[in-house]
């Protein structure tokens, strides 16, 4: 019995204390470090970090309507960027799985797009939106290529998105063609049988069967728009005017530029607050509908 | 029960790795017999040149290792300051801005005030890094900036006296503009044009720059009420009125592009501007005007000249003697010299070191001719609240697209005075 | 025989559709390769043409300034040791997680998956402090030891969900051979998980490749320097050398791409085998 139960201790120290081991080194000690600078008036840089209790807190609320700002900017980002990446992927996905002669090397240039980092992306895009584009504008005359790209909030907004969702679906494709690929042939060759359309067999066989896909491509493409910071700072910087500041860029400002450390771990630490809850209630959401079905 | 054994472990790992980093360094970093010098900046345009001269030091000096590291990517460098200090890892020398940069790393800076070199530096130079007499830096360049103008599109628009006067500039401008040029290339995209080097016109304008400034954080002075940024807008205006078009989404490439390739004849840049239009069209006939905000030709023709990084030394270095010892080698040495004009390409700080056009180029000599004149104004945004440059470029980008006028973009600038003045 | 040749008809109109968004999405790598063999003036004054000169001495240079060969070494390593551990670490707590859900480990499965938004930025500074306590900084294995840190909730989140969907029956044929929880590991779940793993893999892959910031806090000396660290160093305050940093960027890239080509064949391979699935 003892012995059994000694086993057990070993196998979850075995199977689970490395990554926990890691985890608590590298993330959580220093996340609880940031905790204790939220209360102090640290600015990065001096040996000495004095206690303000909560005053951190109240000037966030009260005197940083930049900081609320830039969390409605990143949740209109994330509603379209979510959307939108996993719209474009699924489609990609569902027609890439056909017998198309291309196949392969189309999956291959739709997933180019993810290889290149998020800070070197930003600066190729802005030379593209701002040197490129106004060069095809000329040659073709197309308005859509006139427009002041990052020039104006809408289209800093869209500029944002647009690259975003460039970069992301040909990965949430990789994993869709993966999902799709393993719904067994048989249900949709029954389903067509049974006189099911092309449409029928996507909604009432593909789609069910690719939830646990589309759990996971929900949970990344929210994860990295709401960590939106090497695209926003390469691209905009937060401009014009400070119309596309996302979140995690705010921060960085306040704890770099301003040198406000201790303000700077307050306002990550609202922001993990909001966003672990919001993480959980989806987890659950998508959780839910996968049992059902 | 799993769970306080893995704790224990966890603690157990913890408190071992502290007891073996609990032991800080106490001597020099030796390096086959050579003491090491952690040197870290941020200047990625003269790392390699810096190559050459660490070579000729450690010629010079075979007791030293220079061990150089620059941080690229531009904005990243105070983040990895930071995170040097923070880790234990304090470089001997770094870089750092003047007035409020100083401020904040005061507890770690060394006084240089008994060095050698300290008489030689222009006056310019040495405020920005002085604390109750004392000096905490050598100054590494100075850089000024005003319209830099191309001469012979000037010419060619028939313009034959230079623009000192804000109405002998929109008589200029407007001469351009009849001829087809573009008068202004406006980089508003850009937070450090706006924020840093326009707007500093109107700093640098007060009877006492310094004074004005502590006044705006007291309350005695304010953005709506100043006569002088009143002026200064109509400068801004002059150059909207006058500039190419969706001045927001030009970049610091595209706005040197446009006039670089002659379709535009001024653009608001300095001296440091010469490697890339050199790079674009070698060609061009250069010179630089100053930024007039009213009609009195005597206060209006300077030029803006500050020092925009300064070399510190770690106050508790333990080679702190060998720190010091290569600072002033670098400024009076003839190779420490040599370098800062001929491959550094700086504007020399010090008087006595002397700079030539073939070095600097037509820009850096006009920098520096002015500046030996006495007609040099200062650079302000370092003794700004940290973060203000940013936050004012905002809102200047907001007026110059539209969003808001004039009225609003001055109170915007007293409302994020007013939050970013308080730590 | 008429369904087939309209099925036939629509299939190569989709196929025309995805060749031309396929073409607009490579318009940025256009730009790219085509810059990378400009001049530096070219690049500014025209970058949409065609090069009029091909500069290939661009690609020489960044090759020697970024000390490739080096950088390289320093990427591959960081990558791939990374990517290993993460791997085997990680699916051995997915695996136990999923199957023993005490509440201690719903606990720390929870915690992962809140980590997973924290924003690097926020705790980059106490993150220094901690790994000059580990006595990690300035090695390339206390950038490992971050990576497996940082990449853990990721990758547990991933492969959590894949062994919650792998039939608990499929273990009980292990343990009648007599293995031993370990061996059932191994042996049945491992090979088992191939697909999925492929999927991190890549993800963590392109990840740690291209990441600046965390190198560039943890590596401070030039040998250890990683490829993103030397691109950016092509980046000045004002000068921003593209003529040095496109052609860097594509020689960082390369690799990558290669890399996925070659991978490409395992997650579909991998894919169609897995006949296991939730």
């Amino acid at each position: 019995m003892t012995r059994r139960k000694t086993s057990e201790q070993v196998q979850q120290l075995v199977f689970v204390g490395p990554s926990t081991l890691f985890f608590v080194l590298i993330v959580a000690v220093p996340f609880f470090l940031g905790l204790y600078y939220a209360f102090t008036d640290w600015n990065g840089i001096s040996r000495q970090a004095d206690g303000v209790g909560l005053r951190n807190f109240a000037h966030i609320f009260t005197k940083d309507p930049a900081f609320l700002n830039s969390f409605w900017f990143t949740a209109k980002f994330m509603v379209l960027g979510v959307v939108l990446t996993n719209l474009a992927g699924f489609a990609l996905a569902y027609f890439l799985t056909k017998r198309l002669y291309t196949r392969n090397v189309m999956r291959t240039v739709f997933f180019m797009p993810h290889v290149i980092g998020g800070l070197l992306l930003g600066f190729i895009w802005q030379f593209i939106f701002v040197r490129g584009f106004s060069s095809i504008g000329e040659a073709t005359g197309l308005a859509f290529f006139k427009l002041p790209w990052l020039g104006t909030e809408a289209t800093s907004f869209w500029a944002i998105v647009i690259v975003f969702v460039w970069q992301n679906a040909g990965y949430l494709m990789v994993i869709y063609i993966s999902a799709i690929n393993n719904v067994p042939k048989n249900l949709i060759e029954a389903a067509k049988v049974d006189g099911a359309g092309r449409k029928q067999v996507l909604r009432h066989v593909i789609v069910p069967l690719v939830m646990p896909a589309v759990t996971v491509c929900l949970f990344l493409a929210i994860s990295w728009s709401f960590k939106l910071f090497d695209l926003n700072l390469s691209l905009t910087k937060g401009g014009p005017f400070k119309s596309t500041e996302s979140v995690a860029l705010n921060i960085y400002n306040e704890a770099f530029n301003i040198s406000r450390f201790g303000m700077g771990s307050a306002k990550a630490i609202i922001f993990f607050i909001v966003v672990a809850l919001i993480s959980i209630l989806q987890v659950r959401a998508t959780k839910r509908r996968e049992v059902e079905l | 029960m799993r769970l306080g054994k893995q704790a224990l472990l966890l603690l157990t790992i913890l408190a071992m790795a502290l007891l073996m980093a609990g032991c800080g360094k106490n001597g020099p970093e030796m390096d086959g017999g050579r003491k090491v010098l952690h040197i870290f900046q941020f200047k990625v345009e003269i790392a390699e040149a810096l190559e050459g001269l660490k070579a000729e030091y450690e010629k010079e000096h075979p007791d030293i290792k220079l061990d150089i590291q620059t941080v690229g990517g531009g904005s990243d460098y105070g983040a990895s300051l930071r995170s040097k200090f923070a880790s234990g890892e304090e470089p001997d020398i770094f870089n750092i801005g003047g007035y409020t940069e100083m401020e904040m790393w005061q507890e770690y800076l060394e006084d240089l005030s008994d060095q050698p070199w300290v008489k030689d530096v222009k006056e310019i130079a040495k405020e920005p890094m002085t604390k109750n007499g004392k000096l905490y830096g050598q100054p590494m360049n100075l850089e000024g900036y005003g319209f830099i103008y191309n001469k012979d599109l000037f010419a060619k628009a028939g313009i034959t006296e230079k623009p000192v006067t804000l109405s002998g500039l929109r008589e200029a401008a407007e001469k351009l503009k009849a001829a087809g040029i573009t008068p202004f290339s406006d980089g508003y995209q850009e937070w450090f044009v706006l924020g840093n080097h326009n707007v500093n016109v109107a700093f640098a304008n007060q009877p006492d720059p310094a004074e004005f400034i502590q006044g705006l954080s007291d309350g005695k002075y304010k953005f709506a009420e100043d006569p002088v940024f009143e002026q200064w807008t109509e400068l801004l205006d002059l150059t909207l009125e006058y500039g190419n078009a969706n001045p927001l989404t030009t970049d610091y490439n595209t706005q040197v592009t446009m006039f670089a390739n002659g379709e535009a004849a001024m653009l608001q840049q300095g001296n440091w501007t010469q490697v890339q239009l050199d790079g674009i069209n070698p060609d061009l006939n250069l010179g630089i005007l100053p930024m007039p905000i009213d009609d009195t030709a005597e206060d209006n023709d300077r030029l803006f000249v500050g020092v925009p990084n300064n070399w510190v030394i770690y106050k508790d270095s333990p080679v702190k003697e060998e720190a010091k010892e290569f600072l002033n080698w670098l400024v009076t040495s003839e190779t420490g010299k040599k370098y800062i004009t001929k491959e550094f390409k700086f504007i020399p700080a010090f008087d006595s070191i002397e700079g030539t056009e073939e070095d600097l180029g037509a820009l850096g000599m006009e920098v520096l001719n002015y500046t030996d004149a006495g007609k040099a104004l200062t650079w302000n945004w370092f003794r700004l609240p940290n973060g203000m440059p940013q936050e004012i470029s905002s809102s200047m980008q907001a007026y110059i697209g539209g969003k808001i006028g004039k009225t609003e973009m001055l109170e915007q600038f007293q409302m994020n005075w007013d939050n970013l003045s308080v730590d | 025989m008429e369904t087939a040749k309209r099925y036939r008809g629509g299939l190569i109109l989709i196929e025309a559709v995805l060749i031309l968004g396929g073409l607009v999405f490579l318009i940025p790598f256009y730009f790219l390769i085509v810059n990378s063999l400009k001049s530096f003036g070219e690049i500014l004054t025209d970058a949409a043409s065609w090069p009029g000169v091909f500069h290939w001495g661009n690609y020489a240079e960044a090759w020697n300034k970024t000390a490739f060969p080096k950088a390289f070494g320093n990427s591959l390593l960081v990558t791939v040791a990374s990517n290993l551990l993460l791997v085997l670490m990680c699916s051995m707590a997915a695996y136990r997680m999923a199957r023993r859900p005490t509440r201690y480990n719903r606990f720390l499965y929870a915690a992962f998956v809140a980590a997973m938004v924290i924003p690097f930025q926020a705790i980059m500074i106490p993150l220094v402090k901690v790994s000059s306590l580990l006595g990690i900084m300035n090695s390339i294995w206390g950038l490992i030891i971050c990576y497996l840190g940082f990449g853990a909730p990721m990758t547990v989140f991933l492969l959590h969900g894949f062994v919650k969907s792998v039939p608990v029956d499929v273990e009980e044929a292990g343990r009648v051979d007599g293995c031993s929880p370990y061996g059932v590991f191994f042996r049945i779940i491992l090979p088992l998980m191939q697909p999925i793993a492929v999927t991190v893999i890549i993800l963590n892959t392109l990840w740690i490749w291209n990441d600046y910031l965390m190198p560039s806090l943890i590596l401070q000396k030039p040998e250890l320097y990683t490829i993103p660290i030397e691109t950016f160093a092509f980046f000045g305050q004002y000068t921003k050398q593209w003529d040095l940093a496109l052609p860097a960027l594509v020689l960082g890239i390369t690799p990558v791409v290669i890399f996925f080509l070659v991978m490409q064949k395992y997650i579909i391979a991998g894919i169609a085998q897995g006949s296991v699935k939730g």
